[in-house]
């Protein structure tokens, strides 16, 4: 089967095709950029897109997501343009070993796609399952509402 | 901004090409592509000067010799690669490490690559990355050897332009005529064609004053953030390698467990399957396969006889802390005869436990390790020592250490977890039987059940207090290995207690007149080692916890009846220093809001004095207590990125947090009795409280901020609970059913 991913094409072989999508990106396609936490959808480090959902993709089986499009934080930024999530995390320093991140950012792009102006209770609700062990989390609050006014500047 | 690279893989580098400075430094020349590398070896430099001096500038022999622990190298095209042998697993030390090389050196932060070493390239460091110990331990020898190089240049640029020295200075990366700074020499230029160059004294170069100061102390960004955010820095479970293949090892329910026999069935012929590795003797059956899920599969398909050992509970693990054999308790400290001043009438004493706790780094541990046919090694690994992965490693496949290298990738937290790598010994086993580069990444079930824990401690206390005063305080304290995990027999009987275990429990109010601390080491059935700040969390939560009752009974201010037991000496002085700082900031002298408690409590850890005030409100119905804000304040002596030191200070309370309220492991049926966030789960946003952090300088000489920031938490919190509603919690964690039961 094929995966569109990034907006390309991506050839599944069967040894992946039966399994979940984490480890198609991951193992087969190189695409370490989304991470491995926990397995069971509870950390959110794996956090990927689904025709703009933000989705844990260490439980999501491949099969369900033929035919949709999928984005993950190797996707996010245009070229060397850093998308508005990724400027807000540098430039309020925000990870720490930065394993988290890429879920971080994965669930706040797609929130803030939603949201585009959130109260940071709305943000505390749409982050807080998505764990970050070093403890970043008052950094994350504050880069994703600086990402909303990135991107209502740039709009 | 100025990057952060891993070793190119393969490129080794004869390491005789450095030799030994008069003054022990270590100077490389003449090697291809590389103008000028001065080395430091830290941390052994008595051993150096003994070496130089008695060789009188000829390379002693044997490895110590030649295995500077951090270098400069300048390219004659101007770049400036520092190659660091401590591993970034979130600390920010590439960056701090980068700040100080380039402060004394006189570079832009530009021209500035910092290059994570490995066992091949790079510094070597035998001791590893923890302990918080990493810039305090190397500040003054890499400044010294970036001034030494400083003056290297400029003795060298001297005789290029025909000048004197005294006439010349290094600025920004180059070495220009104070009179004429159109007459110049890139450090590049400089470098280029040289083969002989002046011995520095680096004991008497002039290091620069703190007060000209330019990158040291500034809150420089982070190097390694945007190969981290776009996804592209590799972490150990992010390695690929062609060819590469996937193991997976089996592991037994409980704790004690031995393998009896391993029935492989029609295993071997599973999808994917390349290789099945029994070796019951060593206690190991994995399998290599195509994928992880395959790999997976076919271990669980394997019929193992397991005997499971004894099945402990977990009563009768806390049933080993006691304190009924005097004889078995090391003395830590003993300041007068606490108990005879106590006697038979202590004025309180109190009991206090903290749990099990699991390190729970987000990215699990992992390792690709490539035996090859011709018995060389590649290995990488998710590592707070590749030093000692590759002592895994040789001992694992035979093979001779030189022959193994061993890279630390980028790590997804380490927090002492990753001290020591099960995976990378997995995979070299595994690899070694198929000749072929394998990768072992643990699930998170692995992860949690099947490394090692933050022991469990007791902490018993008696105290005698008069006139509103302490004067003699008698804590007896037990807790399991923490260290001497990790440190062979010989070691531990030099050392005599394990300095981990007892790790922040030090008495350090030395107004009471009578301290006492001995401490008990149990041997636990569970593994138990590094955790983040070791014993310092636990201990602190019972000692100032015990100080705030007593403080109670002396019916005294909380913060005032700390001050009143402090000493002059300059740690008291320090420590007065936050207490106050924190106490200001957060209102203590204005009354709490309605509903809210607050509470203080501080320690010291590595040198670093922290306090913290919280405020907390409870909710009765569920026992759920809320932390809504926490107030800290840090002097760690010198800041030398003070936005690294602020996260340092978040991330700690976060993680402290989540250790008082939430986290707690047990032993069940003889098994670790959790094996996901599902049963373990960790703090999240909603649950974070509001933070704010005072930095303070006392002194200039920095100190170490990985761990010292946890210190106070656990007992801060419980302290503001007790303002609250006046119960004191002894217990750790303060999850909602155990509060409710001690609300009653």
């Amino acid at each position: 089967m094929q995966l569109s991913i990034n907006g390309e094409m991506h050839d599944i072989p069967a040894d992946y095709e039966s399994g979940v999508l984490l480890w198609a990106l991951r193992d087969h396609l190189g695409m370490v950029g989304t991470r491995f936490g926990c397995g069971a959808g509870i950390c959110g480090a794996c956090t990927v897109h689904v025709d703009g959902v933000a989705t844990r993709s260490c439980i999501t089986p491949v099969s369900s997501v033929a035919g949709t499009e999928i984005r993950t934080v190797e996707g996010l930024a245009e070229g060397e343009v850093l998308h508005p999530i990724q400027e807000a995390f540098i430039a309020h320093q925000v990870p720490q070993c930065a394993w988290c991140m890429s879920g971080q950012m994965m669930q706040a792009a797609a929130f803030l796609a939603q949201n585009s102006a959130p109260t940071e209770p709305e943000i505390v609700e749409a982050m807080k399952d998505n764990y970050c062990r070093c403890g970043c989390y008052a950094r994350i609050k504050t880069a994703v509402a600086y990402a909303a006014e990135l991107a209502q500047e740039n709009a | 901004m100025s990057k952060v690279a891993m070793p190119e893989q393969g490129e080794k580098e004869s390491k005789s090409r450095w030799r030994v400075s008069r003054r022990g430094f270590l100077i490389g020349l003449g090697v291809t592509g590389v103008g000028l590398a001065v080395g430091v070896a830290v941390g052994r430099r008595p051993f150096y000067r003994f070496m130089a001096g008695t060789l009188d500038g000829a390379s002693p022999p044997g490895s110590l010799s030649t295995e500077p622990s951090v270098w400069f190298e300048i390219t004659p095209d101007n770049q400036v690669k520092l190659f660091v042998s401590k591993a970034e697993m979130g600390q920010g030390i590439h960056t701090a490490l980068g700040q100080i090389g380039a402060e004394e050196l006189n570079i832009t932060w530009e021209q500035l690559q910092v290059v994570q070493g490995n066992t091949h390239r790079g510094p070597s460091d035998s001791s590893g990355t923890g302990a918080s110990n990493s810039v305090t331990g190397v500040y003054t020898p890499l400044r010294q050897a970036a001034a030494t190089m400083r003056q290297m240049l400029i003795l060298k640029a001297a005789e290029k332009l025909g000048l004197p020295a005294a006439d010349l200075e290094a600025k920004a990366g180059m070495v220009q005529a104070k009179a004429n700074p159109s007459q110049s020499l890139t450090y590049g230029q400089i470098v280029a064609d040289v083969t002989e160059w002046p011995d520095v004294d680096p004991e008497t170069v002039p290091l620069k004053d703190p007060s000209q100061f330019e990158i040291i102390g500034q809150s420089m960004p982070r190097v390694d953030f945007r190969t981290k955010l776009t996804g592209q820095a590799t972490y150990g479970y992010d390695v690929r390698v062609p060819g590469m293949l996937y193991g997976a090892v089996a592991r037994p329910r409980t704790i004690e467990a031995t393998m009896v026999s391993v029935d492989e069935g029609a295993v071997a012929t599973m999808p994917g399957v390349v290789q099945v590795v029994v070796d019951v003797e060593a206690q190991f059956a994995g399998v290599v396969a195509n994928t992880r899920q395959q790999a997976i599969n076919a271990v669980r398909a394997l019929q193992i006889t397991w005997d499971e050992g004894r099945l402990w509970q977990q009563a009768d693990i806390d049933a080993l802390f006691h304190f009924d054999d005097a004889s078995a308790g090391f003395t830590i400290q003993q300041e007068g005869n606490a108990p005879r001043t106590i006697g038979d009438a202590p004025t309180i004493t109190a009991d206090y436990r903290t749990p099990f706790a699991i390190h729970a780094h987000l990215e699990p541990q992992a390792a690709m390790v490539h035996v090859r046919e011709d018995g060389t090694i590649t290995a990488v690994a998710s590592t707070q020592s590749h030093e000692a992965v590759r002592g895994d490693i040789a001992e694992i496949t035979g093979i001779d250490e030189a022959k193994i290298e061993v890279t630390s990738a980028y790590l997804g937290g380490g927090f002492g977890r990753r001290l020591t790598i099960e995976a990378a010994k997995e995979a070299a086993r595994l690899s070694q039987a198929v000749k072929a580069p394998v990768h072992v990444g643990w699930t998170r079930p692995e992860d949690m059940r099947y490394g090692y824990f933050r022991p469990p401690t007791r902490s018993q206390f008696s105290a005698k207090v008069e006139n509103g005063r302490i004067i003699a305080l008698n804590h007896n304290h037990s807790s399991a290995e923490v260290a001497f995990a990790f440190f062979p027999g010989f070691l531990q009987s030099i050392m005599g207690t394990d300095f981990g275990a007892w790790r922040g429990a030090f008495n350090f109010y030395t107004a009471i007149p009578d301290r006492w601390l001995t401490s008990w080491r149990p041997i636990l059935p569970v593994r138990t080692g590094w955790w983040r700040g070791l014993g310092l969390l636990a201990n602190v939560f019972a000692t100032e916890s015990f100080m705030d009752e007593l403080a109670a009974v002396a019916g005294a201010d909380p913060l005032q009846f700390r001050l009143d037991h402090l000493g002059n000496e300059p740690l008291g002085k320090r420590m007065a220093g936050v207490l106050r700082a924190a106490a200001d900031k957060a209102g203590w002298s204005e009354p709490v809001a309605a509903g809210r408690g607050r509470g203080i409590a501080c320690s010291v850890d590595v040198d670093t004095c922290v306090a913290h005030v919280v405020e907390v409100s409870y909710e009765a119905s569920t026992g759920q207590i809320m932390v809504h804000k926490v107030t800290a304040a840090v002097d760690a002596g010198l800041f030398i990125n003070p936005d690294g030191a602020i996260a340092q200070t978040q991330g700690n309370i976060i993680m402290g947090l989540s250790s008082t309220l939430i986290e707690e492991m047990l032993v069940k049926d003889g098994a670790v009795d959790v094996d996901n966030f599902g049963n373990y789960p960790l703090i999240t946003m909603d649950m974070a409280p509001e933070l704010e952090v005072i930095l303070l300088e006392s002194d200039g000489q920095p100190r170490g901020m990985g761990e010292p920031p946890m210190g106070p938490i656990a007992a801060a919190v419980g302290n503001a609970f007790f303002n609250l509603t006046g119960v004191r919690l002894r217990q750790l964690p303060f999850k909602p059913a155990y509060v409710k039961a001690a609300v009653g």
